[in-house]
């Protein structure tokens, strides 16, 4: 049960442990389980429109997942990625609106660069804080991502408010026809191509790099790690900085593609469903990529449920939470370790 | 400022029940980020359990016996199953939002709020402005008490404090530290349901989807504000009650001047430097090493 191979194996045992729960959980309701699933298909994966769906949920949660993957393998438990998230489409959407009229040769990587900053930067304070004072960072990147959901929520009613807005959820001017890379709810050539260039950026700096390699044994025994040398705070840093950046960089796609402009309260569970994402994919790049496209077939599904099945959308978050739940899990309880004959770790 | 009391100790009160029972959870050696959910699960359970059966006794009882389950199921997946405490815990947080939602939305329809025909019992007109307040206001200072009596000046509560510190200790003089977390959650999950109830059948009467918006959070931070003593904790909790309670009286004061949302935020960039200067004070936190587990199957 301990090569890759029983890693996966376990990781979909726990999915489908979620999604059984979720399943009972329905029919306690008095809803239809077998309704559900179908739908959830048809809404994830079962026509073309409904793939595209998928990838237009799933290749942002793939960046931000990248971003949990890069700092998790360096021993940080950043669970600030909503909050990263949200700074690097406010700092983006800053950009966009501020340097309205400029060519978009210009304006478009400046946008970028800003969101990577700003969620680089909103990453940066909770790393500063854990290296030089110990301070946890589960809970400053956890207070992190409530300051910036109500720092989004008074740039999109202030500084940045729409004023053509009709008032129900506030947001900012929606972002010029030239700026745009992608259409309205949809994916793109180049939302696909930069995340498939960041993906295999991102390959090579895990399983390639110095960077990778320690980082990844600070992950597991950050003692060797000092001992051998290596600035355990510098490496720590670098990996909150990065995951913080991927996540703004989602953000940024966000704003200039699917979305089109900076709401309040925009995809509240975001960075909930990245680290979930990178937990399920082991912490592996390459696992990273297919497991966020199911993520985000979930959360294309979550916005069918209630359209075209009559079922609450409330089923995904279930689905979510039970798989989280479970999927850190590392022993089967001892009758049904028994029954697939697998030796109980140390206790 | 007697206004201004009631409005701290209603905001306080179910962040106290919330803290103390993340007290207990950290003493046993469990980080507990599921106490905002289970927190929404007693809020709505004293809500809905009161409108379908009309007696408040029964909703009560009913987010009790919830909250104690999903405590169990806590302790089962960190204990038994040994998955890492604080993603478990946020699991349980989404289940709590996403199961609260799902069962007001089964039972009510496509409804955004569910309101109860009667709240808790209040003191009553003969205290004036602290007539308002509900009775888990008033029992809120014995239960303190009575935790920290618990947790300081008992055999239990010793065992229970070296179970989180040094489980290996505890095991060798015949204490199972697996044992003394299941006990210290599931009363947790009793003192979360109460907070809850307090939170929705306290002033308001109402229950609304997310409505605890972030205190069980909140709470969890109370408990590493106040070293997880109850005492300290319960002081961390009235500061966090305090300061939101400055920020509506100083949007009050300066109207337009301040954002009113980055007053909200007040709380928490408070408990990022409570954390900070803390952590300073005793020395750095949790070590690195603690995710790097998770890895190694």
């Amino acid at each position: 049960m301990n090569g890759p191979l029983g890693q996966v194996f376990r990781a979909l045992v726990y999915v489908l442990i979620g999604l059984a729960l979720c399943g009972i959980i329905f029919e306690l309701a008095g809803y239809s389980a077998p309704l559900m699933f179908q739908s959830i298909a048809e809404g994830a994966f079962l026509s073309v429109r409904a793939w595209q769906n998928s990838l237009r949920w799933g290749l942002p949660l793939f960046l931000t997942a990248l971003g949990v993957v890069i700092s998790f393998r360096c021993g940080f438990f950043n669970i600030g990625a909503q909050g990263q998230f949200y700074m690097g489409a406010i700092a983006a959407t800053f950009v966009v609106d501020g340097l309205s009229g400029a060519p978009a040769f210009v304006v478009i990587p400046l946008t970028f660069l800003a969101g990577l900053a700003g969620g680089g930067l909103w990453a940066l304070w909770p790393g500063l804080l854990r290296v030089k004072s110990g301070t946890d960072e589960v809970i400053t990147t956890l207070m992190g991502n409530f300051i910036a959901t109500l720092f989004l929520v008074y740039v999109t009613s202030g500084p940045l408010k729409d004023p053509s807005g009709t008032g129900q959820a506030a947001s900012s001017r929606p972002v010029a026809e030239m700026y745009r890379i992608g259409a309205a709810n949809a994916v793109s050539p180049a939302i696909i191509a930069i995340c498939v260039l960041v993906g295999i950026g991102a390959w090579v700096l895990v399983n390639r790099t110095a960077f990778g390699v320690l980082s990844s044994l600070a992950g597991r025994n950050p003692i060797m790690v000092v001992w051998q040398g290596a600035k355990l705070s510098r490496l720590g840093l670098a990996g909150f900085v990065l995951g913080g950046a991927l996540a703004g960089l989602a953000g940024t796609i966000e704003v200039l593609g699917p979305i089109g402009r900076l709401s309040s309260g925009m995809l509240p569970t975001h960075g909930f469903t990245a680290i979930l994402i990178a937990l399920v994919a082991n912490l592996s790049v390459l696992a990273t990529a297919f497991v966020a496209i199911f993520f985000g077939g979930l959360a294309a599904a979550g916005l069918y449920l209630p359209v075209l099945a009559g079922l609450p959308a409330a089923a995904i978050d279930i689905i979510n939470a039970a798989i989280a739940l479970f999927i850190t899990a590392r022993a089967w309880p001892k009758r049904l370790a028994g029954f697939f004959g697998q030796r109980r770790s140390a206790p | 400022m007697d206004d201004a009391l009631v409005a701290i100790l209603r905001s306080g009160t179910p962040l106290v029940y919330v803290t103390l029972a993340g007290v207990l959870a950290q003493r046993a050696g469990i980080w507990h980020l599921g106490l905002e959910g289970l927190m929404i699960i007693g809020a709505c359970s004293a809500v809905v359990g009161t409108v379908q059966t009309g007696s408040l006794a029964v909703g009560l009882l009913i987010g009790i016996v919830l909250c104690v389950l999903a405590s169990a199921l806590l302790w089962f997946v960190i204990e038994i199953l040994r998955a890492n405490p604080i993603i478990a815990g946020l699991g349980l947080t989404g289940l709590g939002l996403g199961g609260t939602d799902l069962a007001v939305q089964a039972i009510y329809g496509s409804q955004a709020s569910v309101t109860a025909p009667f709240g808790l019992p209040r003191l009553g007109p003969e205290f004036g402005a602290f007539g308002v307040l509900s009775v888990l206001v008033v029992l809120m200072p014995f239960v303190v008490f009575g935790v920290w009596v618990l947790v300081r000046r008992t055999r239990w509560g010793l065992q229970l404090t070296a179970c989180g510190e040094h489980p290996f200790a505890a095991r060798s003089v015949g204490v199972s530290p697996s044992r003394m977390r299941l006990y210290a959650l599931c009363l947790g999950g009793v003192l979360c349901a109460l907070g809850g109830a307090e939170l929705s059948m306290g002033s308001l009467q109402i229950f609304a989807y997310g409505m605890t918006a972030g205190r069980g959070f909140m709470a969890f931070a109370a408990v590493i504000f106040g070293a997880a003593n109850p005492l300290g904790a319960t002081a961390a909790a009235f500061f966090f009650a305090i300061v939101q309670a400055l920020g509506i009286r100083a949007q009050l004061l300066f109207g337009d001047k301040v954002p009113h949302d980055l007053l909200l935020a007040l709380p928490y960039i408070a408990t990022v430097i409570g954390i900070w200067i803390s952590g300073r004070l005793r020395g750095g936190a949790r070590a690195a090493t603690a995710f790097g587990e998770l890895r190694d199957y």
